[in-house]
């Protein structure tokens, strides 16, 4: 079994006709695509759920979505099948579609894949690869991608993504995009003249997490943190600590900030004597790829932390 | 935010601001309500305000602080996605001071109630002033600033004022000499809200970040324009106020210019402020000014009389409360106004506004001039020219109209309409108007917000129209409710072969 691009693309063509015909008179349907979406997950994990998770991305990065499901056994053979995701903004009289193609295919046919997938990528628009297990980061899709997108939480090698940045690919990671919030947070309490005045005199920095061993999500946070630090001439130590997920502590003379997840979908930061509470939710999936589909190129403060984390 | 600080990325986080003291001067009024506080709120949740943030609110009733965060959030909870323990932190940044902005001595006490602010704060002794008040105590509360010499500090000072701005030229100037007696020019903040809508800040996007509509922007390839902010809605309630303004003041004179000078400007050479600002300003300042007889040849005033909508019975402009019987203020206006410049010499600009009109509306449409030769003449070929349509409100998008072959024999065409904005309409929230404007003030930016010189452009295209308008005698009301207004703007048009869009 295989999949002919040519046959594919035939049939996202034919869904243009079927949707134009399904609708009622006056209503219109509009295609809407930004971006070439490749995907590639565990066939046992749950394509309901991926597929959802696309669709909540679509409104915003509206994109040909390829959803490659790769099962372990070499035998499996290649097939695609094609539909459409639409929805009606609300007030409108018009659906808005996105082409999606799911593909099924085996671990060992992967690093064979691009013939088959190069064809299908829009023309002229960017193709994203996400990859959502460790397993399936063929360096032979990255090559295809203008940006890839993986997801250190689920278990991926940071040292792949090292080497892959250092080869000039530009790579995202959703343990870093989950730290903007809190980034955010400490940049903000930076924004008192006093506070920043006080930074080369930074002496400590202790970041705590849950668990053995300093997670992704500690290892960026405190990579960051020295960086910042050190860029206004500081020289700050480091120091990992279990504790609640995810508190950051600053201290030097003048200069005594925390930051800290309060109550659930809150964050307490105390600096200067004032206690402020900050929303916080914890974002979704679509909401962290969201982030990474907005930043198209390099992201130069990510690839400093990648390399020192 | 402060520029140095390494901490912040730009590339991933939202644009934020330095510690400051927002003093809100008419804090029990309905902006401060519905708008105002709304904003804020969002903007401290969505992480934008700095941890050192407070907001002062002053009016005359006597309420405490307290009293006065239980009155806000009430307001900001009906109108956010509101989240309580976000807004106990929020609160403790506001505080009130009951005061009449007449008395003298309410602006040292304002002076000492900052201090305390700051040494609670810590906003780093900035001040935004808004006023929030009657446009007659502008002057008042700018005065009784300097006097406490509150506009001078170790941080920076910026008074926010809201249209109008004066009623004419010459009341315009006389507010902005008074203003300057205080504030130097880059520190008042005039808003038009128009310029805080996304939509509007698109259009700069449209025009100067692509390269393909430029060329086609000017007299060679468009027809004409047509700017349009309809209303369905009557007065509401606000009649005595709008009597003394009209059309031609509330809307033309502010809005729709600021709008027009956006669609019609040069391109900048950059996008810092006054760039931006210098070129509507060039454009303002190019518009022909209209002797008296063109005048009544290229503008129409219209007021909306009782009319049977859906069954429902809605009363004139004459029969609303607050309005006098024989009241001869416009609720619709429309004029041709024309660009003295290369770009856009013999294209007249059609600018209408109205209440009581069918649709709530507010869009640019740039209807471009038909081929040159009709080669295609096949039966009930549509030969409709190209137009491209800018909706401000409701229903945000950019819309292209171009003819496309009919599928099938023969060479039939027919118009087909591309949609290449749907991005602002998904659902996906964009910030209100108010917050992007007062987030741009605090952070000192002020592209969005309207300059003195823009300001006297305006009133001077305006008050020949007005001067004309106030001698002439106009047979009231000339349009029933729920229609696009009177024949005589249909009759403006058709005299250059033109027709209003439908919207």
């Amino acid at each position: 079994m295989t999949v002919a691009p040519e046959q594919v693309l035939k049939e996202l063509a034919a869904l243009w006709v079927s949707l134009g015909k399904e609708e009622a008179e006056g209503a219109a349907v509009l295609r809407a695509c930004a971006m070439t979406l490749l995907v590639a997950a565990d066939d046992a994990e749950d394509p309901q759920a991926i597929w959802e998770t696309l669709a909540a991305l679509m409104p915003e990065h509206p994109s040909r979505a390829i959803l490659l499901r790769v099962n372990p056994r070499p035998e499996t053979g290649m097939a695609a099948r094609v539909f459409s995701q639409c929805w009606m903004p609300f007030g409108q009289r018009r659906q808005i579609c996105c082409e999606q193609v799911e593909i099924a295919v085996s671990a060992a046919g992967l690093p064979h894949l691009p013939p088959v997938l190069l064809p299908l990528a829009v023309p002229d628009l960017p193709l994203i690869f996400w990859c959502r297990a460790p397993g399936l980061l063929a360096p032979e899709l990255g090559a295809m991608a203008s940006k890839t997108v993986v997801d250190s939480a689920r278990g991926f090698d940071r040292a792949v993504l090292r080497d892959w940045s250092r080869a000039g690919r530009v790579v995202a990671d959703l343990e870093w995009t989950r730290l903007t919030c809190w980034r955010e947070l400490i940049a903000r309490v930076f924004g008192n003249a006093d506070r920043l005045a006080r930074l080369p005199a930074l002496t400590e920095v202790r970041v705590a997490f849950d668990g053995e061993q300093p997670p992704p999500a500690a290892r960026y946070m405190g990579a960051w943190l020295l960086a910042c630090a050190r860029a206004v001439g500081a020289q700050p130590r480091l120091v990992f600590e279990p504790g609640p997920v995810l508190r950051i502590e600053l201290h030097g003379p003048g200069l005594e900030i925390a930051a800290e997840r309060a109550e659930s979908g809150c964050a307490e930061v105390r600096a200067g004597g004032l206690v402020t509470r900050i929303s916080l939710p914890r974002p979704a999936e679509h909401v962290l790829m969201a982030e990474e589909l907005s930043i198209p190129g390099r992201d130069p403060v990510f690839e400093s932390v990648l390399q020192a984390a | 935010m402060r520029s140095g600080n390494p901490f912040h990325d730009p590339l991933r986080f939202g644009r934020q601001v330095a510690e400051c003291a927002v003093v809100i001067f008419g804090a029990n009024g309905d902006l401060t309500r519905r708008k105002l506080a709304p904003a804020l709120y969002r903007l401290y949740s969505g992480r934008r305000l700095s941890a050192g943030f407070a907001v002062a609110g002053i009016s005359r009733t006597p309420v405490s602080d307290e009293q006065f965060r239980d009155k806000l959030r009430e307001a900001v909870a009906a109108e956010t996605s509101f989240d309580p323990r976000v807004w106990e932190s929020f609160a403790r940044a506001i505080f009130y001071l009951p005061g009449d902005v007449n008395d003298p001595q309410m602006y040292p006490r304002l002076a000492a109630r900052l201090r305390e602010i700051e040494r609670e704060r810590h906003t780093g002794e900035n001040v935004l002033f808004y006023l929030s008040t009657q446009p007659s105590q502008y002057a008042t509360v700018a005065l009784g600033i300097g006097a406490a010499g509150l506009n001078r500090g170790a941080g920076w000072r910026r008074l926010v004022v809201e249209k109008p701005f004066g009623h004419d030229l010459k009341s315009a100037r006389e507010l902005s000499a008074t203003l300057h007696q205080v504030f130097t020019e880059a520190e008042v903040y005039r808003i038009d809200h128009y310029l805080g809508k996304e939509t509007v800040q698109n259009i700069l996007a449209l025009r100067f970040g692509n390269g393909i509509f430029e060329p086609l922007w000017n007299r060679r390839y468009v027809n004409n324009v047509q700017i349009t902010a309809a209303e369905s809605i009557g007065v509401e309630g606000r009649g005595a106020y709008y009597q003394e303004a009209g059309a031609l003041r509330d809307m033309i004179q502010n809005h729709l210019l600021q709008v027009m000078a956006t669609v019609a400007m040069e391109p900048s050479a950059t996008f810092r402020p006054d760039s931006v600002r210098d070129e509507r300003s060039k454009l303002l300042r190019s518009i022909h000014p209209m002797a008296p007889g063109e005048v009544r040849e290229n503008t129409v005033a219209g007021q909306y009389g009782p009319a049977c909508i859906g069954g429902e019975d809605v009363p004139g402009f004459r029969q609303e409360p607050g309005v006098a019987p024989e009241s001869r203020t416009e609720t619709y206006a429309a004029a041709t106004f024309f660009v003295d410049n290369w770009r856009w010499a013999g294209v007249p600009f059609y600018l209408r506004t109205g209440k009581r009109l069918p649709k709530r509306v507010t869009e640019v449409a740039v209807q471009f001039n038909p081929a040159p030769l009709a080669i295609f003449d096949g039966v009930n070929s549509d030969t409709s020219p190209n137009l491209l349509v800018l909706r401000i409100q409701p229903e945000e998008g950019v819309s292209l109209k171009f003819l496309s072959k009919r599928p099938g024999a023969g060479m039939t065409l027919r118009p087909v309409s591309m949609d290449f904005n749907y991005g602002s309409s998904f659902g996906e929230r964009s910030p209100s108007a108010y917050e992007t404007l007062l987030l741009d003030a605090l952070a000192g930016d002020a592209t969005l917000y309207t300059r003195q010189d823009m300001v006297e452009a305006s009133w001077a295209v305006v008050d020949s129209i007005r001067r004309c308008w106030d001698e002439m005698t106009f047979d009231f009301p000339n349009y029933p409710a729920g229609s696009w207004g009177p024949p005589a703007a249909d009759e403006m048009l058709a005299r250059r072969g033109h027709a209003w869009r439908r919207p």
